[in-house]
């Protein structure tokens, strides 16, 4: 596809619902609705939130209820998406998100808007914050219906599954065949990529290391930095802990149901029945969510290296340096 | 089954907390037919002063009047909830305390050899009784003590937010203005349910709902200031302004106070 036919075909995705990408809002980018191409900000480094918010929402009403009649109405909203833009670490924790959410036990609300959202990929450039290199999480091999990879005057597009493999010969008016040139430029381009990588974290075997150092003094030291409030799991592209509260309406029958993202870093989250909190302390949480993100989901790892717990902490913790200093490298 | 009886109270404070519960005004008469209020300082000049279930209570105890009242209050009540920050941490009237003696800010304000209130050093409620619930806020949210209101007579224990402002401004997507703009913000130590007002309308918190409770990291939110090149005086003062009684903020004035040789305070 040409460079020139962007604009044209982001206008024609309308066709598969209200698109999303990338906008700048103040300093960081976040994923809010479109009209048209030039609306985003394409060469973006990281959004504050993932694009995880469109399936597994900030907040979210999930029913009403009604103890009188012993109901409940769903309140689902149903609209389809494009989320236009998603890089490939994104894409990654889609699909641990995906894992989590949709295999076995599938949660509905999850479930509908992920077959109602149509995921395009599209090429970015690591910055300084960026280990996805070191994660295997750098190149989407599937996860997505279109791919973009931008290059000099044109998009190599890569189709990830049916639905946009339909997209692709739906819009058909837009795309060319590739020519060997074009896997020339494409093979370059991926090379130099591969090369711009500066940042690097060594995790081979970091699940036993994380274990062996349970008793590192490290957790310690930065706990006393933390401020546990949350905002690495809340920016996390794979964090997935949520609470659930009833709001009671006046009549102190009916009332509502709400769910919204949580973070292990907060002290309610590890507080059950009879007061007891199994991590009472920040040493405790901090040191448990870095052996939840350096665990692995079947054969994935918790953690895309996208950057954004160390870019949005307020006190600056660094999430590979941390890692780094568990290992013994620093 | 009868009404629960209700008493809302005022000690040393702006009435602002007792406001935000009149504030529920369309919802009042509502309220009413679920409980009984037999006490309400700010909206009635009727004071029963009789056994209640619940008392709620805003207010610091300044005066010994205050802790007579408190003591009284709670003797007969089943619940005591603290509301608003003054009920809490003592709130502004507590911001120059271990700082200046109680003669000297009297001496201040009102002139030598002067004495027309027999003082306390404010402090919130739990000093001196044992309290149920605190609800956090300068003033609270009304949203918040109905919320409250309802989970008590719904039979829950209510909600209480013991998180940070930063836990809202992430859920409502507000731009990071202390990392993002360097702003001196207070959100990572102010205990949220304000649901992120002044960040989302690109105002850093001054922290007005208060630090949370055994969470506070005052230390570290002076390093992050500190190295955002804010002053060191400007920070502890504005730590101080809603928490100065809190005991992350307390231990971090006093160790600022013996760096300098306690040449501070005033």
């Amino acid at each position: 596809m040409t460079s020139e036919s962007l604009d044209a075909f982001v206008n024609n995705l309308e066709t598969y619902g209200k698109i999303y990408g990338p906008v700048k809002t103040g300093e960081s980018c976040s994923f809010q609705e479109i009209s048209q191409s030039k609306e985003m900000a394409l060469n973006y480094s990281r959004t504050m939130i993932p694009p995880k918010k469109f399936f597994l929402k900030l907040k979210e009403r999930m029913f009403i209820f009604d103890e009188r009649e012993c109901e409940y109405e769903e309140t689902l909203e149903d609209g389809k998406i494009v989320v236009f833009g998603i890089h490939p670490c994104d894409i990654y924790a889609l699909k641990l998100m995906d894992k989590i959410y949709l295999d076995k036990n599938p949660d509905k609300y999850y479930q509908m808007r992920r077959e109602n959202a149509t995921l395009i990929g599209y090429s970015c450039h690591p910055d300084e914050y960026c280990f996805c290199q070191s994660q295997g999480t750098n190149y989407a091999v599937d996860g997505f219906d279109l791919f973009l990879h931008e290059l000099k005057d044109k998009f190599l597009v890569r189709i990830g599954s049916e639905k946009g493999n339909k997209i692709a010969s739906e819009n058909s008016k837009f795309f060319m065949d590739v020519e060997s040139s074009d896997i020339q430029e494409f093979r370059e381009a991926e090379g130099k990529r591969e090369k711009e990588f500066t940042l690097k974290l060594a995790i081979n075997g970091l699940t036993d290391m994380l274990a062996l150092s349970y008793e590192s003094d490290v957790w310690k030291e930065y706990a006393d930095k933390c401020f546990g409030c949350g905002s690495c799991n809340l920016v996390c592209p794979t964090c997935r802990c949520y609470d659930v509260v009833d709001n009671v309406n006046m009549d102190l029958k009916s009332g509502e149901r709400q769910r919204m993202l949580n973070s292990c870093m907060l002290k309610k989250h590890g507080l059950v029945y009879g007061g007891k909190n199994f991590r009472p302390t920040r040493v405790e949480r901090l040191r448990n969510r870095f052996n939840c993100k350096g665990s692995l989901r079947e054969d994935m790892m918790n953690c895309v290296g996208c950057g954004r717990c160390t870019v949005y902490c307020p006190s600056k913790i660094d999430y590979v340096e941390v890692l780094r200093r568990v290992r013994g490298e620093l | 089954m009868a009404k629960p009886k209700i008493g809302i109270y005022g000690l040393t404070g702006c009435g602002g907390d007792q406001l935000m519960i009149l504030n529920l005004e369309n919802e009042l008469l509502d309220l009413l037919r679920n409980v009984e209020i037999v006490a309400f300082q700010e909206a009635s000049s009727v004071q029963q002063d009789e056994e209640v279930d619940i008392a709620f209570v805003e207010g610091s105890v300044s005066t010994e009047l205050d802790l007579e009242r408190l003591k009284d209050v709670r003797k007969r009540s089943r619940m005591l909830i603290a509301i608003g920050d003054c009920a809490i941490g003592g709130c502004v009237q507590a911001m120059r305390n271990q700082e200046m003696t109680m003669k000297e800010k009297m001496e201040e304000v009102y002139g030598k050899g002067e004495e027309y209130f027999k003082v306390l050093e404010p402090y919130g409620l739990s000093k001196y009784v044992n309290v149920d619930l605190e609800l956090q806020g300068c003033p609270i949210e009304t949203t918040e003590i109905r919320q409250v209101f309802l989970s008590l007579l719904h039979g829950d224990t209510p909600e209480i937010k013991d998180y940070p402002v930063c836990v809202e401004c992430k859920l409502n997507e507000y731009q990071c203005l202390l990392v993002d703009k360097g702003m001196p913000c207070l959100g990572p130590i102010i205990a949220a349910g304000c649901n992120a007002r002044c960040p989302g309308l690109g105002i850093d918190c001054v922290g007005c709902r208060g630090p949370i409770m055994n969470e506070t990291n005052a230390a570290e939110e002076l390093h992050t200031l500190l190295e955002k090149g804010y002053d060191e005086r400007y920070i502890e003062n504005r730590l101080r302004f809603f928490g100065a009684n809190f005991e992350g903020i307390l231990k971090l004035s006093k160790m600022l106070r013996e760096k300098t040789g306690g040449a501070r305070g005033k």
